[in-house]
């Protein structure tokens, strides 16, 4: 059975809010720390949202999300798995292949950012997402040439 | 007694002019793998209680109903939906 070697990955980090709105390098640092044990090449790191969790995790009720695309050896993930579980920082985490996913999935703009550019409109949802105005009415048309015949 | 069958009645049918859908959600607008994190789109197929709609009331394919329940599983996992309400 032949080794497949280097693949694509997405893994999404729970973090602690307070720790990441005290320390954002920090935090970024410990997901490379743990990513660097698989020699990890990062693709790209960014905030995907932060918000309240549906349940409590460690006695904590709001969480910060951090989305990560990385390549690595498909051998490495049980080392950054059984990395991830010894670290006490990191309080989630999903890793899952991106075969399926296409390039559009991978770059969706994240809540954070969907949350910046779409003005809230009314009781604080964002324009996109609330039911929009009726639309103007259209102006009359003209008459339409007469027929050849 | 002799036993009278009664004439067959039709009953009347009404066209209302709606169809029914053929295709599921998913599969009417070509979407391959269902997200996760897409909360939005997976909240539309739970119930208030946090269950998972059945087939029959989302109006899902086999495949897509399959693809949202693994979703649905990991977004619970990661905190971003609840297993109950």
């Amino acid at each position: 059975m032949g080794t497949i070697g280097k693949r694509v990955y997405e893994a999404l980090f729970l973090m602690d809010t307070a720790m990441a709105a005290a320390d954002w390098d920090g935090t970024l640092k410990v997901i490379e720390t743990v990513l660097s044990r698989g020699e990890a090449e990062i693709l790209s790191i960014r905030k995907w949202d932060e918000r309240k969790l549906a349940y409590d995790i460690d006695g904590k009720g709001r969480g910060t999300y951090i989305l990560v695309y990385f390549r690595m050896d498909t051998q490495k993930v049980t080392v950054v798995e059984r990395a991830i579980w010894l670290s006490e920082k990191i309080m989630r985490v999903m890793i899952l292949r991106t075969d399926r996913m296409t390039q559009a999935d991978m770059d969706r703009p994240t809540p954070i950012v969907l949350a910046e550019t779409m003005p809230a409109g009314v009781d604080g949802v964002p324009a996109g997402i609330a039911p929009s105005a009726p639309s103007a009415p259209m102006a009359p048309m003209a008459p339409a040439a007469p027929s050849p015949n | 007694m002799a036993f009278k069958k009664k004439p067959m009645q039709r009953k009347k049918r009404f066209n209302t002019g709606i169809r029914e859908q053929s295709q599921c959600r998913f599969c009417r607008e070509k979407i391959d793998y269902v997200d996760y994190k897409d909360i939005p789109t997976l909240s539309k197929l739970l119930t208030n209680r946090g269950k998972i709609f059945s087939r029959k009331r989302s109006g899902n394919c086999a495949s897509c109903q399959r693809k949202v329940k693994f979703a649905i599983k990991r977004a619970r996992y990661m905190s971003l939906l609840p297993y109950s309400l």
